[in-house]
């Protein structure tokens, strides 16, 4: 053999230069296309190149792509270079519309609505986008509506979620519950495959301590499961936190280091991870708390001895996984009910499993249940408060999500035995809220209720309304602003746009994000909040506010302090500026204005 | 005294019949010689040919085992196209791989022939720094590859692939 052949580039082996191209971005990769007909061959006609490069550049991709199925298939099954080259292409059209909507106000409902279409496969984009450098130009802003898309798109697959269960489609009880993760949070590890990765997870390390586990009876099972998810940090919540929010979301239950959770979240671990291990568990909806019902298979008794019977009832037993993972008599629940005051007649009820759909409206009560006693608890001077900010998940994401589980999936028409009448009335009970929520924090959202909240309300006096309703927002977000313009007739307008204020009277920090040069309200609202008793009346200038609590008021000029130079805005408000606003300016201490389509001079 | 501590040695001939003895455990970060000496037995003694390997690349190959023989073993995630796109290399790695573009490509050959999976890596993610932002021409010349294609056709792929160029 000669050692004088030293090697070259182009005469090392494929496999050695395929390994080397993986490491290539894909510009560099079509650059060495361009070298030779070698070469081009080992990249660009290379489908394991491209393959690679849709698994290393994408992490998020929307469930119709079936993508775990397509990267564990044969590799020729699909184009990737295709499948590459058009993610690629969204995520430049995400880029160009969200530097579209951040120019103008008008259009942005559609512009939303837009890259909402690309659906999950979006997230990639507008994660980097939330995450775009501190000095970006337009920092407060691009965060502000980049997160607002996300979130938009991720609640409408957790609508769909639900609405899937309540059309009969077979929803596993931990995604049904997930769809409130995803309705109220946002960032990379609120995925339902997230949240399915840590179930499998759990399962797999099950097996890897018990390698014999198949072989246990049911009984032993149901223990081991219990013990071993308790051992792992999955002990419920003691009680001083129990109404924390963030108890009642199964994805940060399960991602948190801590895992605490409500009884019915930590019984919704404990089905789904016995499901994966071939036991049959299900969450048993008890006055005040939630158990477990593990089920013996059919013709077994939960202590493996075979017993066949013609009937259909099996060996069940009941566990508490909140709080042990010891047997829990089924004659002491009697009891319970018993002193209670539940009648016999509906004792079964509580004894027996609870479906899915049950499930999900509990976790809503929850979840309401949760952000109004932090509503109580953090009433602030005045009614303002920023307790939100220190809430996770957010409240109002989390009180939006319990509305539109409420209507989605509360009873419907025929199936409810007291009749039509009383259905719609509770449906329609949601309805103010749900459109406050939905004007306050998130008018992009209209095309969501066009779509799914409508229909609840066809041939009912409320749907003929509500489509006037969406009619109209999507006219108004069409056209242009009408420009205020600085002149003669607006120097009594003091203030600017973006300036930082606190409320003479009511001392909550604010920030301008519009003026008229006098009271622009109705009638009603002028004598409901006595501005004639102001010392400037109602022909003072008005400013549209922005304030730290995230509502939108309308103030008098004379109960505007602007704020001294060394006041800075306060972290809340930062988070909710960039729906108006650029960034804060220090050097001139004001934020800088993003609708200057309206307001061009301030 | 010293012996009891004294790691065990081994020795390798090398392609040009050079007797290298090295420290079993630093060897071992090859698994071509670590499969070798379990089917030997271990305690044998012999010399293990080394038939693809010169000394002087070995001499590398040994240096940067002797550096990393403290690593985590490498994880079976034996998947080429598992999730990593970071060429980032650590420092005492990039000074290691600045040699002549012969003895890296022989770095990365005996690499794979020995079985040194992140050996092997740092060597494929060197020569892909070195393509980086360069043209194709310029990737031409470093790696001395002839151009085959007509103008044609290397017009044609530069159209086909204008997605990527337009930032």
């Amino acid at each position: 053999m000669s050692t004088s052949m030293r090697p070259s580039f182009v005469s090392l082996p494929n496999e050695i230069l395929e390994a080397i191209v993986l490491h290539l971005d894909p510009r560099s990769l079509i650059h060495v296309s361009c070298t030779s007909k070698q070469f081009k061959k080992l990249t660009i006609d290379s489908p394991i190149v491209w393959r690679h490069h849709c698994r290393t550049e994408f992490r998020f991709w929307a469930p119709q792509h079936n993508i775990e199925a397509k990267f564990a298939g044969p590799l020729s099954h699909v184009d990737w270079r295709d499948l590459f080259i058009s993610r690629l292409r969204m995520k430049k059209d995400v880029t160009r519309l969200l530097d579209g909507l951040l120019q103008t106000q008008h259009g942005r409902i559609g512009a939303i609505n837009a890259i909402a279409a690309f659906g999950y496969d979006a997230k990639e984009s507008l994660l980097e986008e939330c995450a775009c450098p501190d000095d970006a130009e337009d920092v407060l802003a691009r965060r502000y509506y980049a997160n607002a898309t996300l979130e938009r798109i991720q609640r409408e697959m957790a609508i769909k979620v639900w609405e899937d269960l309540i059309n009969g489609v077979d929803i596993p009880l931990e995604t049904a519950l997930c769809a409130y993760d995803i309705f109220a949070r946002t960032g990379e590890d609120v995925n339902f495959a997230t949240m399915e990765n840590d179930l499998d997870d759990i399962a797999h390390r099950v097996l890897q301590r018990h390698p014999s586990f198949q072989e246990l009876t049911t009984r032993q099972q149901a223990f081991a499961l219990a013990a071993f998810l308790r051992e792992q940090g999955f002990q419920g919540v003691n009680d001083s936190v129990y109404r924390a929010l963030r108890n009642s979301f199964i994805g940060l239950a399960l991602h948190s280091p801590t895992h605490e959770s409500l009884p019915l979240i930590s019984v919704a671990i404990y089905c789904a991870v016995a499901r994966r291990l071939g036991l049959d568990a299900r969450p048993c909806g008890f006055v005040f708390h939630v158990y477990c019902l593990v089920y013996a298979p059919k013709d077994y008794t939960l202590d493996g001895v075979f017993k066949p019977t013609n009937a259909d009832s099996r060996d069940l037993m009941y566990i508490d996984p909140f709080r042990s993972s010891e047997e829990v008599d089924q004659g002491d629940l009697q009891r319970v009910l018993r002193e209670m005051g539940v009648p016999q007649s509906e004792r079964h009820q509580y004894l027996s499993d609870t479906n899915t759909r049950e499930m999900a409206l509990r976790t809503a009560r929850n979840i309401m249940t949760s952000v109004q006693s932090i509503r109580q608890s953090h009433a602030g001077v005045f009614g303002v408060q920023t307790g939100w900010l220190n809430a996770y998940p957010d409240m109002d994401n989390a009180f939006y999500s319990t509305i539109w589980a409420m209507l989605i999936l509360g009873p419907r028409e025929d199936e409810d035995s007291t009749g039509l009448s009383n259905v719609s009335t509770r449906r329609r009970q949601y309805l103010p809220y749900l459109l406050e929520h939905f004007q306050t924090h998130y008018p992009w959202d209209v095309t969501l209720l066009e779509e799914h909240v409508i229909p609840l309300f066809a041939n009912q006096p409320e749907g003929g309304r509500l489509l006037q309703f969406v009619h109209e927002m999507h006219s108004r977000d069409a056209k242009r602003k009408e420009r205020h313009e600085r002149s003669e007739d607006t120097v009594k307008v003091a203030f600017k746009v973006g300036e930082l204020f606190q409320h003479k009277r009511y001392h909550y920090e604010g920030v301008i994000t519009g003026w008229d040069t006098a009271c622009d309200a109705g009638e009603d609202w002028i004598q409901h909040m006595g501005v004639d008793s102001l010392s400037g009346g109602r022909d003072q200038s008005f400013y549209h506010v922005l304030v730290c609590d995230k509502s939108i008021r309308y103030v008098a000029e004379e109960n505007i302090m602007p704020v001294g130079e060394n006041v800075e805005p306060s972290e809340a408000m930062l988070k909710l500026a960039g729906r108006h606003f650029k960034r804060w300016d220090d050097a001139n201490h004001v934020f800088v204005s993003n609708v200057r389509d309206e307001f061009p001079d301030d | 005294m010293a012996s009891a501590a004294e790691p065990p040695k081994i020795t390798l001939t090398t392609s040009d019949n050079i007797d290298m003895k090295v420290d079993r455990d630093v060897a071992e970060r090859s698994i071509l010689i670590k499969n070798l000496l379990e089917d030997l037995g271990g305690e044998s003694g012999e010399a293990i040919p080394i038939p693809n390997v010169n000394e002087a690349v070995m001499k590398k190959v040994l240096e940067w085992c002797d550096h990393h023989r403290k690593d985590p073993p490498a994880s079976q995630d034996d998947d080429s196209d598992s999730r990593k796109k970071s060429t980032d290399i650590d420092d005492w790695d990039q000074k290691f791989m600045q040699v002549d573009q012969e003895m890296l490509f022989e770095i990365i050959l005996a690499a794979n022939y020995l079985d040194i999976k992140a050996l092997l890596d740092v060597g494929c993610k060197t020569v892909a720094n070195m393509i980086k932002g360069k043209s194709p021409d310029e990737i031409r010349k470093t790696f001395n590859i002839q151009n085959d294609f007509t103008p044609e056709e290397e017009d044609q792929i530069r159209r086909e692939n204008e997605w990527a160029e337009d930032r």
